[in-house]
Order: structure tokens, then sequence, then C-alpha cells
């Protein structure tokens, strides 16, 4: 005998059979006819040349703005509700291609700086004396080579956790929230940074997810992103404290360089020699003033007393009756009177001659 | 005495490069100060060229 069901039961059959055949697929399609009914439940149609999936979810579940015509990847279960009607049940919605991205994109990031989750006041400095770090990304990832090769190469002494995650795909955003759940509630990083390196738009839209970008700005913890090229800007960038446009150029902003500060330290000691050889040469040039100084005052006072004795000797000189002598004057000694013997001194004799007359002088 | 970190150790270094140029500078003082300021230089560089980082990959599962 046939099987034979109520509604009830057959749709719930068909239900179960949908569930064990497509329980989780992929559908990729133009969004239409958007609506978001009473600020919780989301329909749309999922549509492409030919065919149409009427789709349903949860506002919460929504990651992105959507809006007709963006182009979209549904992950979900297919269903046929209790009225007879097939619904697909989205679990999670990401734009694809390049127009979709960026019109996602650019919806979000309007409503996220009307909220104020990108505001510079916001934004925090990079903690002083930082030992310990976060990261994010995948350790099979280019740009987590280069992050680790740089910070090794550049400085020493830190403690980097590293919270293994994929950093594109669906699963990505999800993964990378509850990293940096993890790093807030079990960790003493100084520092949570998000790295990956480049990729297509499509790579990196997981880093333009809503809630990641949510859990980026509400992080206690400073968080800093190194996502992509330098042409590339995610709403995680706008959203994290620090933002590196690569992450190679995160590893440089994060860590000091040790030869930048070997160097500094060598000249710093090479500027201190110079300073003291700099004063010993002030010191001996003063020295050298002094004994100058002290030299002409010595000399002074001896010219002076040279002098002085130089003006006696002359006055001792005019005083020397020699000298008298020696301008033919001579010297007359013994009694002046007629027949008495004198003597008569002159430079180079000595004569005794006897007075024959004396007369008296009148002196004119 | 515990050994000191590298930002105490350029702290050191830094108070002491200060006295070279300040008003306490003594010329009888200034070789063994200039010394000691050598030392410390050296010791940090050594400090800064054998310090490693420590990196550590997490058990902790992400995708659940």
């Amino acid at each position: 005998m046939d099987n034979k069901f109520t509604p009830t039961e057959f749709i719930s059959v068909v239900n179960q059979t949908l569930d064990y055949a497509y329980g989780n697929v992929l559908i990729e399609g133009e969004v239409s006819s958007f609506k978001i009914n009473q600020g919780k439940w989301v329909f749309f149609d999922l549509k492409d040349e030919e065919s149409s999936v009427s789709c349903f979810m949860t506002l919460y579940q929504m990651r992105m703005p959507l809006e007709d015509g963006m182009k979209v990847v549904v992950r979900g279960t297919p269903k046929v509700t209790k009225w007879g009607k097939f619904s697909f049940t989205v679990q999670t919605v990401t734009p694809v291609g390049e127009g979709s991205l960026k019109k996602a994109y650019e919806l979000l990031k309007k409503k996220l700086t009307e909220e104020g989750l990108f505001a510079p006041e916001k934004k925090r400095r990079l903690p002083e004396d930082l030992t310990k770090i976060g990261v994010i990304s995948s350790t099979q990832a280019a740009g987590y080579a280069d992050f680790i090769k740089i910070i090794n190469a550049r400085w020493g002494g830190l403690d980097v956790q590293v919270a293994h995650t994929q950093v594109q795909g669906l699963d990505a955003p999800d993964q990378m929230i509850r990293a940096l759940k993890y790093f807030n509630e079990r960790s003493e990083a100084q520092l949570i940074v998000m790295i990956r390196g480049g990729g297509s738009a499509d790579d990196l839209a997981c880093f333009n997810d809503e809630a990641l970008v949510r859990a980026i700005a509400a992080s206690k913890i400073p968080v800093a992103t190194g996502i992509g090229h330098e042409i590339d800007e995610s709403l995680a960038d706008l959203a994290a404290d620090i933002r590196a446009s690569t992450p190679s150029n995160l590893a440089e902003m994060i860590t000091p360089d040790k030869k930048t500060m070997i160097s500094t330290v060598q000249e710093m000691v090479v500027k201190v020699g110079k300073v003291v050889s700099q004063k010993i040469d002030e010191q001996i040039t003063r020295n050298q003033d002094e004994i100058d100084r002290i030299t002409r005052e010595i000399k002074l006072k001896i010219d002076k007393v040279l002098s002085d004795i130089l003006q006696k000797q002359k006055i001792l000189d005019a005083l020397n009756p020699e000298a008298t002598l020696k301008r033919g004057y001579s010297i007359v000694s013994g009694k002046i009177s007629p027949g008495n013997v004198v003597k008569i001194t002159t430079f180079d004799k000595i004569i005794k001659a006897k007075v024959e007359e004396v007369d008296e002088r009148k002196n004119s | 005495m515990s050994e000191k970190t590298l930002n105490q150790k350029m702290e050191d270094l830094n108070r002491q490069v200060e006295w070279f140029y300040s008003d306490d500078f003594k010329l009888e003082d200034a070789i063994s100060k200039y010394e000691e300021t050598t030392k410390l230089a050296n010791d940090i560089e050594k400090d800064l060229n054998e310090l490693k980082n420590k990196i550590e990959i997490l058990k902790e599962k992400f995708d659940k």
C-alpha cells in the first residue's frame, strides 16, 4: 500500500530530504525584491536570467547591507514552509563581484561612520613599552611570514601569541571575532594585530564584515591592522586604532629597529667623547691664558724694578766723584795756604804740590 | 638585585649622557664617567643583539 501523509507530515518529510541532500548549499545570484519586515526579518529573491529563489534570513545574520541588483553568494538550507511555499533559509550572505562588493562596502561604511565607529577621537595610541602582542592571522599566509620575519629582524623580547584563523572566505569573520574575544578575555596582550597579505576584492571582503568591524571597534585592547596592499582599504582598517598599509609596514610601525638603536647608542658615546675632549681643550686654553697673564704681570713687575734700579744707578753715577775726575776735574786736599804741600787727585794720578800763592776768587 | 631591563638601562644611559652637558660636569670626574657610559652602551648593544622574540601559536581552535 502506498504511503499516505498528512500535509504536515509530507512537508516535514520533504524538509528532512532537502536538509539531507542540500543541508549546506551555496547559491550565487542577484538580489531582487529585498525588504526587511518588522525590523528583524529579511526577505529577498535570488535570481539569474531564468529562475528565482525566495530567500529568508534574520536581520542579525545579515553581516553586510544588501540592495536590489547586488550579486551575492548565500549559504543555507532549502525549505518548504507550512504553507507549501518553497524558500531558502539563509545563514550567511556575501557580496561577490567588484560592483556588489563596492556597493556593500559603501553602504556599510556610511552606516558605521554615522554611528561614530571610525571617529578619530576614539583611536588609541600604540602602547608604550610594548612586550605582549596578540596576532590574528593565518599562519600559512605570506603576510604572516613577512610580519614575523620583520619583527624578528627589528626587535627582540616580544611575547607574541598567534591565533591561527582563516583570513578569507565565509567563515573568516566569525573566526577572527572569536580570536578577538579570546585575546580580550584570556590574554595579557597589550596590542592585537590583524594581518593578511594582498588578495582580490573577494579575498579581502571578510574584513568588511559588519560584526567583525564592530568587534574591532569594541575591543578593550587596541587593535592594529595590516591588511592587503597599500591601495586596499577595509572597514576593519577604519575601525582599528592603528592602521598600516601592509603586514610588513605594520611590523615596522609597532617595533623599534634595534640596528638604529645600536647606532644611536654608539653615536651618544662618540658625542660624549667629543664633549670631554672639547672641555679638556677649553681647560687647556684657559690654563694657557692664565699662565700668559701671570707671565705678563711678572714681567711688568721685573721691568719696573729694573727701571727703578737703572734710575738709581744713574743718580749714583751722577754723584760718583770718579765721574767728575773722569771729566778732567781734580780734588785738592790739604791746607790751602802758601808754602803748604797739598794732595791733588786726578782721574789717573795723585800729585803732591806745594802752594805758592792763594788769591780769593770772585764768583760770577 | 635583579638585572635591569633594557628600558631601565636606556634611561640610565640618557641620565649619564645628560651629565656631560649639564652644569654638574667636572673635568676631574669626566674620565671615570665616560668609562661608565661606554660600558653601559656596550651592555645595551649586547642586550639588543641577544634579545629574541617568543612566538607561540595558540592551540585554541577558532573555527567553532
